[in-house]
């Protein structure tokens, strides 16, 4: 799972820029918050799952590793 | 000093150390620093650069995140007598370090997050002399110096360097339409004399608590950096992550107790749509300021709404001027569709509204607004041929004339005197409240090998957004580009300024003079964008 997540923010949102899995995904201009509503849109689709704004806050959207903690999360209730 | 002075910006948060050295002056997540906090850390930084040989007139660049060292490395530049330059810290490595070169910056101030980046600017070709935040460089001959290090230097007294109003205190870069970026230069008297008339038009005082939402390098960052500490306020640097995610942000305003808010539309858009605010508590706002853009009216009065206590104000001026009018929005301005006023110019400056002749058009008519005003910049950094076209200078009398700044928007007078915003002269356009030159766009991709001639422009976003489209027509024989030109794109323009989409087209729709018609590839697109929705 992290591998595809990292694949799709690469691709999609950095133009090609490396990201490791603990760097802080959002402290950099390349992914703004449309950015990230992409990103939320996309994780909705690729894993059947609902995503309530909520929960888009930094604890699960920081990095990769919160991410798909939180999806995990999201995926075993 | 004896004297109760406040010639300086700098002297701001002197005087307000004087009065309230144990209120907060910068606040980042859980960090705080006082005045004489404050105060102390800019001194030992000024000391420090002294020390390398920093003199009046220098240009320090800040390449920094935003973190608690901002505020000290502002305010230590200033004191060592020299102009803060605040580097974009996500722009591409070739038009940071051509905007180094061009300032001619030595010195470099910096911290451990931006190590790496720090390091892939430093080529052969580099000004750099030193850099302050890093314990080691990977150029000899660049000296370092380790924030730690600068304890040694004394906190109690700045160094005593001679500077006056009419010196440079910091330049802003931004996009230029032949793709160099053009640093607009603010003076100690442009700059504070914008932040007394924004602490008076908005009420600041040492109890309030200003957002800072923008980035260091975006000039609205002027108020909240200037305004707040000349009256003894606290200023809440609000982190990157946090104004990417809305739900965060409002959490951020009510734990924070913010009185008055300063951003672009955007960031107060994405507040209204996904920040939960019917869930919070942000009573404590009690001013919101935007600018930048326009804001479409009905999100404006769905945050109204949302917020009843607050009050609502229009902020309009190019970051040449700083700012220069103000429209405060009435309770019984009506919840319609109406574009909001930019409002009055305000009291301590003059406005013209005029023609292609420089002639005043008569009210209620188009014309570019010229803006005479002591918060205006001194000029754009070594860039002669722009500095001539920038100015108007209408004569007096005994040989004296008067110097206004073109700002290139179109605006019309109302007969109450108000300003309405209609447009842009030129090919200047704002996404997300950012600067962006569309001729710098396609100079990029025209420079690309493969791309034949390119056009940009563009096109409303779902949510009023402004985004930038391009078409390229590519040389003969070329496959599926559109990712290898988003990505040259990102190598050299800021983020906010390279395309949403890129399409390869066969060719333009012109004009019967043989120019590319951005209107109708404006039109196309849309066109486009309806029938794959099944409209």
């Amino acid at each position: 799972m992290k591998a595809a997540i990292t694949a799709y923010v690469v691709n999609e949102l950095l133009s090609g820029k490396d990201v490791g899995e603990q760097d802080d995904l959002l402290l950099s201009g390349l992914v703004d918050s449309l950015g990230v509503m992409r990103l939320v849109n996309y994780l909705e689709q690729q894993y059947s799952v609902k995503i309530p704004p909520e929960d888009v806050t930094i604890d699960n959207f920081m990095n990769i590793e919160a991410i798909s903690l939180y999806l995990e999360r999201c995926m075993g209730t | 000093m004896d004297f109760d002075l406040n010639y300086l910006l700098h002297q701001s948060i002197d005087r307000s150390a004087e009065r309230y050295a144990e209120r907060p002056a910068f606040h980042f997540l859980d960090k705080s620093l006082n005045y004489a906090e404050l105060v102390e850390g800019a001194n030992r930084l000024a000391w420090t650069l002294v020390g390398e040989g920093i003199k009046r007139g220098d240009r320090v660049g800040i390449f920094l995140h935003k973190s608690m060292e901002t505020p000290v490395a502002v305010y230590g530049i200033m004191k060592a007598g020299a102009a803060y330059v605040p580097l974009d810290p996500s722009a591409p490595v070739s038009r940071l370090r051509s905007t180094i070169q061009h300032c001619g910056i030595r010195c470099l101030i910096t911290h451990e997050q931006k190590k790496q980046d720090t390091f892939d600017l430093l080529d052969d070709e580099t000004p750099l002399e030193c850099v302050i935040g890093l314990d080691a460089v990977n150029k000899p001959g660049i000296r370092s110096l380790a924030w730690s290090s600068l304890e040694a230097a004394p906190g109690d007294r700045a160094p005593d360097v001679r500077v006056m109003g009419q010196d440079l205190a910091y330049i802003m870069y931004t996009s230029g339409s032949t793709g160099l970026p053009k640093g607009i230069m603010h003076t100690h008297d442009s700059g504070l004399c914008y932040a007394r008339m924004a602490a008076d038009t908005y009420g600041i005082t040492h109890e309030d608590r200003l957002s800072n939402h923008s980035p260091l390098h975006f000039d609205m960052s002027t108020l909240d950096y200037f305004s707040g500490p000349l009256r003894g306020a606290a200023t809440v640097i609000i982190p990157e992550a946090y104004t990417k995610l809305p739900a965060s942000l409002s959490q951020l305003i009510e734990s924070e107790r913010l009185t008055i808010w300063y951003s672009v539309p955007f960031a107060l858009i994405q507040l209204l749509l996904r920040g939960l605010v019917e869930t919070r508590d942000l009573g404590t706002l009690r001013w919101i300021l935007f600018g930048g853009e326009p804001f479409p009216p009905k999100h404006l009065h769905a945050l109204r709404r949302l917020l009843p206590q607050a009050r609502f104000s229009n902020v309009y001026g190019p970051a040449e001027v700083n700012q220069c009018t103000y429209y405060h929005l009435a309770d019984d301005d009506p919840d319609s569709d109406a574009v909001i006023p930019i409002g009055r110019v305000w009291p301590n400056a003059e406005g013209l509204v005029v023609d292609e002749k420089d002639q005043p058009v008569a009210r209620g008519e188009s014309g570019e607004l010229l803006i005479r005003s002591p918060t205006m910049m001194r000029g754009y950094w070594d860039q002669p041929e722009l500095n001539a076209r920038a100015f108007y200078r209408r004569p007096v009398a005994g040989g004296v004339s008067d110097i206004f700044y073109r700002t290139g928007d179109l605006v019309e007078e109302k007969d109450d005197g108000v300003l309405m915003f209609l447009g842009r002269k030129d090919r200047q356009i704002k996404t997300r409240g950012y600067r962006v030159e569309l001729d710098e766009v396609e100079s990029v991709l025209s420079a690309h090998e493969q791309v034949e001639e390119a056009a940009a422009y563009t096109l409303d976003g779902s949510e009023g957004i402004e985004m930038i489209q391009a078409a390229v027509i590519l040389k003969p024989q070329q496959g599926d580009i559109a990712d290898e030109l988003r990505n040259h794109c990102a190598r050299l323009l800021p983020w906010y300024a390279v395309p949403e989409s890129i399409r390869a087209i066969e060719s333009f729709p012109r004009t019967t003079s043989g120019k590319i018609d951005r209107k109708a590839l404006h039109g196309h697109t849309l066109q486009r964008q309806r029938s794959e929705a099944g409209l």
